[in-house]
Order: structure tokens, then sequence, then C-alpha cells
């Protein structure tokens, strides 16, 4: 329990008071002279056991009114949902404001969202408790520590509106423990509001473990998860996975690929049959396309919009009719002719070369452009880095300018393929080098004994079909080589000695790749098995040619804000953000022909919540209270209870009037002689 | 003689002496007086009441023989009658501090000698003997029964310089005088008779086993059986004990159900001691309280109950 005027509990040693008139009242007795003593002796004898306690209860029940009194004008706060949480002044309160889009899940009733929810209740709890001498924002869309001036700015500060990120709770709770550290707060509380998202909370990390131990170094940090878990109920997400144009003669259209999404517990029998109206609206232009939804969701592939065939590039959006979260109810798209997709194969073997060329050279789709250049290591300083999507280099590895060039390549979103050259001469890339060539003998050791089949370039085909790579037998392959310091690569296929075959590098942009052995017939079978060859060279200029395009999608994050100084909003038009705040909301954004189309990210859709139990191991050691709260639920965290207090108040001193009562009086001993003369005559 | 006691001691009415004084005070048993009186005396004597017949035996006064009987039955009887006799008024008083208690300008010492002081006069004019017991523990005065002006007199200058003071002797005192009045005697005991029953039934039934006609003067104002105090009070002992301080609200109740307890005791002893008893409140008129006494001891005539 805490108060809200908490000095006026200096005033409470006037309980005291009842007892001070009491002792007051007896100095001013008065004297009588009284004759009948004995009974008064008597009646003081028998003045015990009930009627002592009857009296020390009339003194209890006057200074509990008078306590009572005190503690209404105190006007304490109780906070029923913090259960016996003991909630001293704090120095600092931090604010930890999950702003993802999940976090907008609506009470469809109140028209409130867990963001709104938590907002309010907090800034109502702040405003009536003391919070401190320093009240600060950490939200998740810029995970930037903002010092607030009061609780009930929070309702009204563009930093606390709704965004489409993503949250990342540990780097936010990272953020507030710098703050903590270099302000030397002291005692602190730290407010968490979040839906308890799996991926936002990211429970397997293993900075979990260092926050804890950095918070429990700390005295007087006390946690409080306000936590919005429950599940929308009948929630549909929209996404497109896929846009293209295509033109063919004097005809354009736009073939997309959307997904819809239903939440995790949709699987009723109510959802197999029912069929959802998208709305798709490009150019001004609107059409609507019934999908029907099964448990899994609905998926329409290749859904085809013909557009004016003078219509290069622009922008497009698809939604759904209003649910329990507008924000994954529409979804931005941009679309641009495809470019060139361009690949240069950096080898000195001109029969490799070849073979790379062919793969390369063969468009998967009609409409799309290939170009593939062969070019020696000696001239490969003279690429057209620019017009590049992939790079095959089967060469030594690279150092110096090319090698930095190549990072620069990457990191602009392309991809290059490194296969091993027929003469190893050193170097190091990407924290990898190659090894020494190895013959592979026996039939059994000839093939691959693990692929990766869910994802990157060796993933299913769209009917679910694996790629025929157990058909593929390696002869030769040079081992691959990490260098200690470095991240570790993500392996796509391994050889039945659990050497890698394929193995993709860490990096943040872009992809690269080895691939450890060649695709002629005196290394492997890939050139003759050219299937899987061919889709893993397809794929590789399919990812590096995205960064090319005149149009892109990204992910809502504040990391792209900055990108977007030579932009101009386009999409909404109605509530744009504010050019701050480009970047973390839904929206498209033009720059000439280049355009971007912001939206939230895939984990957003996928409402996977982590359990409580989880969550409350993640604060195992600490100080630490959640509070269960549902979204649209309108009772305080904390609320003023001084009308109990004057109940009381009123109770005792109804008790007080009642034990005071005097008793029923009984006409006391009518005069009554005892003559006795009768019997003594 | 009522003009010139009210003028020298205030004590008397002298109205109320005068609507008492046709009454008469009786005793309820008989007295052995030495003189002629208005009382009944256990001994026969000649007076015109007829008292009974008893046989003759040798040795009886002839002039006694009832001589129709003779002639009617052949047998000697003896025609005896009552005795008239006076009786002795020992008037027992207690001068304790507790009579000092007082109820809008009327102390019970005050009542007290009201009520003592015109017994004794009524008594002394119908030619009965009075006397005067002092029960107080540090002022102890016995005056035996005597029939003069003079010595009524004493007995009224005795009375009018009484104060209360000291604790009581009652109890010691009743003995006293139960043991030292040598002849039946009207005992009359004036007192607030603050004393566990118990003790004084012992002292009733002494007085009753030497065949005195005891009277009481309970002394007991409505005031202090209702104890009706409304605040912490100090009540300071008459008879100089320690003081008490008292919340009446607190031991009001036990105040009420130990003096209920008492008075229901002494009812139980005055019965048994067959005490002529009456409860004097201090604001009821000597009069009244008096005539009722002296009423209570009339004796009842033979006739009247016949029919």
């Amino acid at each position: 329990m805490s108060f809200l005027q908490p000095f006026l509990l200096a005033a409470l040693p006037l309980m005291a008071l009842p007892i001070l008139i009491h002792l007051i009242n007896r100095n001013r007795h008065r004297s009588v002279q009284w004759g009948a003593m004995m009974f008064l002796v008597n009646a003081n004898r028998m003045n015990k056991g009930m009627a002592r306690l009857r009296y020390f209860l009339i003194m209890l029940l006057r200074m509990a009114a008078v306590g009572a009194i005190i503690f209404a004008a105190s006007r304490p706060l109780i906070s029923g949902n913090l259960g016996g949480f003991e909630m001293g002044k704090p120095d600092a309160t931090l604010i930890l404001l999950d702003r993802s889009a999940s976090m907008e899940t609506l009470d469809l009733q109140s028209g409130e969202s867990k963001r709104s929810t938590a907002l309010k209740k907090l800034s109502e709890l702040l405003s009536k408790r003391r919070y401190g001498s320093q009240l600060v924002l950490i939200d998740s869309a810029s995970n930037e520590v903002q010092s607030i001036e009061s609780p009930e700015a929070l309702l009204d500060l563009p930093m606390t509106k709704p965004t489409a990120t993503s949250a990342n709770i540990p780097t936010m709770l990272e953020r507030g423990l710098a703050y903590l550290k270099a302000n030397e707060a002291g005692r602190a509380d730290v407010w968490i509001c979040s839906d308890l998202n799996e991926n936002d909370w990211d429970p397997e990390s293993g900075r979990w473990s260092a926050i804890r131990d950095e918070f429990s170094k700390m005295k007087g940090i006390q946690h409080f998860l306000l936590s919005y878990a429950d599940l929308p109920q009948g929630n549909l997400s929209i996404r497109v996975t896929k846009v293209k144009r295509r033109q063919t003669g004097n005809r354009a259209e736009l073939i997309l690929d959307v997904l819809l999404k239903g939440e995790l517990g949709q699987e009723n029998s109510n959802n197999v049959s029912r069929r959802v109206p998208v709305e798709f609206e490009i150019n001004k232009v609107r059409s609507v396309v019934e999908m029907k939804l099964s448990a899994d969701g609905a998926s329409l592939l290749g859904h085809r919009i013909p557009i004016d065939v003078s219509l290069r590039s622009g922008w497009g959006s698809v939604r759904l009719p209003g649910d329990s979260n507008p924000l994954d109810n529409k979804f931005y798209f941009v679309f641009s002719e495809p470019p060139v997709r361009k690949a240069v194969i950096v080898t000195d073997d001109s029969k490799t070369g070849e073979a790379f060329r062919l793969n390369l050279a063969i468009p998967m789709e009609s409409g799309l452009k290939h170009d593939a250049d062969v070019v020696s290591s000696s001239d490969a300083e003279g690429l057209d880095w620019e017009n590049t999507a992939l790079i095959v280099w089967q060469a030594s590895l690279p150092e110096g300018l090319i090698a930095e060039e190549l990072e620069r390549f990457v990191d602009s979103g392309r991809v290059v393929m490194f296969f091993p050259p027929g003469q190893n001469k050193g170097g190091q890339i990407f924290d990898s080098s190659w090894g020494k060539w190895q013959t592979r003998g026996k039939e059994d050791q000839r093939k691959l004994s693990w692929w990766r089949g869910d994802a990157d370039l060796l993933a299913n085909v769209g009917s679910g079909d694996a790629l025929p790579l157990n058909e593929l037998r390696i002869y030769r392959y040079c081992s691959l080589e990490k260098s200690e310091d470095g991240k570790a690569g993500t392996p796509l296929a391994k050889l039945s000695n659990d050497q890698p075959l394929l193995m993709r590098a860490a990096t943040d942009r872009g992809g690269v790749y080895f691939c450890s052995t060649l695709p002629t017939a005196q290394f492997s079978s890939l050139e003759r098995d050219a299937v899987s060859f061919y889709v893993m060279l397809q794929r590789a200029i399919t990812i590096g040619s995205r960064s090319m395009a005149a149009a892109s999608q990204r992910d809502a994050n504040v990391g792209t804000r900055e990108e977007f100084t030579q932009y101009e909003s386009v999409a909404p038009v109605k509530d744009a953000p504010t050019v701050s705040e480009w970047g973390i909301h839904a929206g498209v954004y033009r720059d000439g022909d280049h355009w971007i189309a912001i939206n939230r990210s895939l984990v957003e859709d996928n409402s996977l919540v982590a359990t409580v139990t989880t969550i409350d191991q993640l604060f195992d050691g600490l100080s630490y209270q959640r509070i269960d709260d549902a979204v649209g639920n309108t009772s305080s965290l904390a609320s003023e209870v001084w009308r109990i207090f004057l109940i009381l108040m009123a109770l005792a001193l109804i008790l007080e009037a009642v034990l005071c009562l005097p008793e029923k009086k009984v006409k006391q001993h009518q005069w009554n002689n005892f003559s006795s003369t009768d019997r003594t005559a | 003689m009522p003009k010139e006691a009210s003028s020298r001691h205030s004590f008397i009415d002298a109205k109320v002496l005068a609507r008492l004084s046709g009454l008469g005070l009786h005793a309820r048993t008989p007295m052995l007086g030495n003189i002629s009186g208005h009382h009944r005396s256990p001994i026969r004597g000649s007076s015109l009441e007829f008292a009974q017949y008893r046989k003759y035996v040798p040795g009886d006064d002839l002039r006694r023989m009832d001589w129709r009987a003779w002639g009617r039955s052949d047998r000697f009887y003896i025609k005896e009658f009552e005795a008239d006799t006076n009786l002795r008024l020992c008037l027992i008083v207690d001068t304790s501090g507790s009579l000092g208690f007082t109820v809008d300008g009327v102390s019970k010492i005050d009542r007290m000698k009201s009520l003592a002081g015109t017994l004794a006069y009524l008594a002394s004019c119908q030619g009965d003997a009075v006397g005067l017991y002092c029960a107080g523990k540090d002022f102890h005065t016995e005056i035996r029964p005597k029939r003069s002006a003079v010595h009524l007199r004493l007995i009224l200058d005795k009375l009018e310089f009484m104060k209360a003071k000291g604790e009581t002797g009652l109890a010691e005192a009743l003995h006293k005088a139960a043991e030292n009045i040598s002849q039946r005697a009207l005992v009359v005991i004036v007192s607030d008779l603050f004393i566990e029953p118990r003790i004084l039934s012992s002292c009733f039934q002494h007085l009753r086993f030497r065949k005195h006609d005891v009277s009481v003067f309970h002394l007991l104002d409505q005031c202090e059986v209702d104890f009706d105090f409304d605040r912490p009070t100090r009540f300071v002992d008459l008879e100089g004990g320690e003081a008490i301080m008292a919340d009446p609200s607190l031991i009001g109740k036990q105040y009420q159900k130990a003096i209920t307890g008492y008075i229901s005791d002494l009812g139980t002893v005055m019965r048994d001691a067959a005490v002529d008893y009456h409860r004097v409140n201090l604001q009821d008129p000597v009069g009244e309280i008096l005539a009722r006494f002296l009423l209570g001891r009339k004796p009842k005539k033979k006739g009247a109950n016949q029919r």
C-alpha cells in the first residue's frame, strides 16, 4: 500500500488521542463524599473480565476510528494486481514499451489496444504514486532512452504510438541497464509492457543470463511485467510474399503471392469454410478476391492483376476487412521491371567457367533477362560491381582491394559463391579458407548425408518435393577451414563424413556461400545432374538481384530510417507518419524510380506467445512481479481506497456507540419494608 | 413540652409530634416494666383486661377466686387479669462517618436525630423509659433507660451534639446492648447498616435471644442504590478510608449488582430475626416514616379479629 499524501501519516500519533482524553477526563473528576464504600470496593473487585474487555474494546475502537481518518486523509493506494508487492518510492522509473504491431490487438468493445491499455494503466498508476525523480521511456521501435516529464504525457507522446516494428526485449533491458548504471539511479522500478511474443523476448538468447547477472548486481531494482498474453480471437493477417511485374507484348500484369494467416487457435469448424474478401489496390484501382480460409490459413499464389503497360513501377496494397488487429490487415507492396540478372564467373578454368555460364545464362522464367560473363582472376579488378547480382569465384581466394570490394558487394545485398580453385594458393575471406583436396573412393562415401530442405539454396520446390540431391555424387572435394575467431557459418549440405559441401557464411546482408566441390565430372555429378546445380545457381542470382531492383520490400525497423533522407512518403496518405518516424511505420516511400515498401516483419504474424513460466524463468533471481492483464480491462493497477477507511471508521464509531450504550435501567428496589410484625405475633 | 422541645432541639418537629401523639408507641411483645403502663406484661396483674382462668392451688389469694364459676362447676378457679406495664425504649444510633452522607442538604445523621429524638419524646410522653446507645467507634455513649423529663432532655442534648465521625462500631454496639439491657425492651436501631449482612444477622439473633423487640430504621437513600453518575468520580470515604477513583460507566453495573445482593441478603436477615425493618429515604418526611412505624405496631383489637 502506498499513499498520495504520505506526510499526513505523521499524524498517526493522534491515535493516542482517546487515551489522552481518557487520562485528562480522569484528572477532571469531581469528588463526592460517599458512604456506601463497601459496594464500590466490591464493584471494583468485580470489574474484571468482560467489563474490562469491553472498556478496552471501546478504547481500541476510538483509536481505530482516529487512525482510519488519518489513513483516509493520506489517500491510500491499494494495488490489487500488484498483490502484496511492496512498492516503495523509487528514485527512477523505467518504462519499456513494446510498440510492435502485435501490441495493437484491440478489444472490440472498448476500442483499446494492448499498448493503449498498458499505457493508460501505467499513466494512471504512476500519476497516483511516486515514480521518482527520473521517468524514462524506452520504446521498442527506437530502443532509445527518453526522459518524460510526467506520466500523463505517456498517452500523447509520439514515442508511444503504434508501429509496424518488432520488439527486442533483451535489447531494451540492456539499454535500461546501461541507463541505470550511467545515472546511478539507485532504487528503480522497471516496467515492461509486452504481449509476450516469443520473437520479441527471444528466451533462448544467451543475453538473458548476462542481463540477469547485471541486474542482480544492482540493488533495489524491481521489475514489473505488465503482460497481455491473451490471443486475439478471429484475427487474420495478410502478407504479400512475392510481387512481380510481367510484360508480354502490349500487356502488363502483376503476379502476386498472397498469404493469409489466422491466429493460432482458429482451427475450429467455424473457420473451415470461411471466405474472406481481400481487397487489392494498385494505382487507385481496386479489386476484391475472396480467399477460402482453412485451419492453416490461406494462400493465393500467382494472382494476376492487369496493369497499364506504361506503369513500369509503382505500389499497391492488399487489405482485409477489419478485425481485432488493424495493423496486420493491410500490406503494402511495390513493383518495378525486373533488373537484368547479371552474373560474373571468375575462374581460370574455361571448362568450369562454361559449366557455370550455361546454368546462369538461362532464365528460369520468361520475361527475365539473364547475362553471364566469364573472366579470369587477373581481370577481377575490372568487374562491373554495380550491375552484377552474383559473382561465382572459382579461383584462389582474393585478398587486398578485391577482397574489400567483395565485402562491399555483399553488404549491398548481393551474393558471392566461392568454389575451390584447382590449385589452392592460400588466402582467407569471410573467416574461411580452402584446405586440401580430398578424394571420395567408395560409392557410399560420395553421397550427401544431409542437406537443408526448408530454406535457402537447396530448399524444396514449391510443390514440397525435395531437390534430387540424393542422386548427386561427390568424387573430390576441398576441405573448408574456418578461422578460430571467425563467425560460424551455416551448413546447407553435408557429406557422409560430416564435412560441409555447401556452407553459408554469416553476413548481415546479401549472401556468401562456399561450395567445396566443382561441377565438372572429375569432381562431382553437379553438371551431369544439372537440376540441383541449376536451381542452386538460379536461387543465388535471384537473391542477389533483389537488392538491385528498383522496388524493394523492407521490414519496419528503426535501422532503415537513415536511408529515407532522399525519399518522399507515398502511402499512407491519411495519418502519414512524420519524417522522423519513416521506416518504423508501414508505408511506401519513393525516390525517383526507386520504391520501398515498409511492412511489419513476418514474425509479427506468427503469434507465438512465450509461456509465462518461460518468461518468469528469465527473471529468476531478480525482484520481479508479473501482472497478467487483458486488453480493454478497465480496472486500475492501483486504486484509492480512502472510502474503505471511512467505512471502517464509521463501523468503529458505530461499534463504539453500541458498546457505550447504557444498559437498560431496571428500577432499583422499590421501598419494601420487611416488617416482621405478623411473624412475631 | 412539644413547643419547648422544638425550640431547643431543631431535629424535632413540633408538628410531627402533634400528629403522632395520638398514635402511641406499642411494643410487639410483652414488656417487663416496673410500673404500670400501656403495654402488655407477661405477668398477670390487676388491670380490667381479663387474661385467663386457672385452677386454684393452695396459697392463692382467695380474693381472686371466681365464685360464680365455683357455683356453676363446683370447682375452684382463679380469675387472672392482664398486667399493664411500661416499656424500655433503647435507641441504638449509628454515628459513624458514613452518616454524614448528605442529599439535597439532608444528611443521614440529621435524619437519624429526627427519628431517634421524636421516638424518644413520644415514648417519654407516654411514661416509658428511654435510653440511648451510640454505635460510633470513637464515640460510644450509653445512657440507660429512665422515665424522667430530665433524662429525656439529657438524651435530646446528646443527640443534638452528635456528629458523624469515624468507622462504624454497630456490630459491637448491638452485641453489647443485647448483653447490657437486662430486661425486655423495645430496641430501635437507626443506622445505614453498611456492614456485611451475615455479621448483622448474629447481632439481631443475639437481641432476639434476649427477648427484645427489635426495630430498624435503615438509612439508605435512593441515589446510593441508583448510582447515577455520568463521568469519572473520586469517591471520598466518609469513614476516613481510602478514596476510590472510579468510572461509573465501568463499574456501575457491578455496583448495582453488589448493592442488590446486599439488599436481598439484608432482607433475609431481617425476616429470619423477626426485625421490624424500615428503610428510610432521606427525602421522605419524618412524620410519614414514624406514622408508618407506629401504625404497624398498633395492637389489633380482639373484637376486630373475631369479626
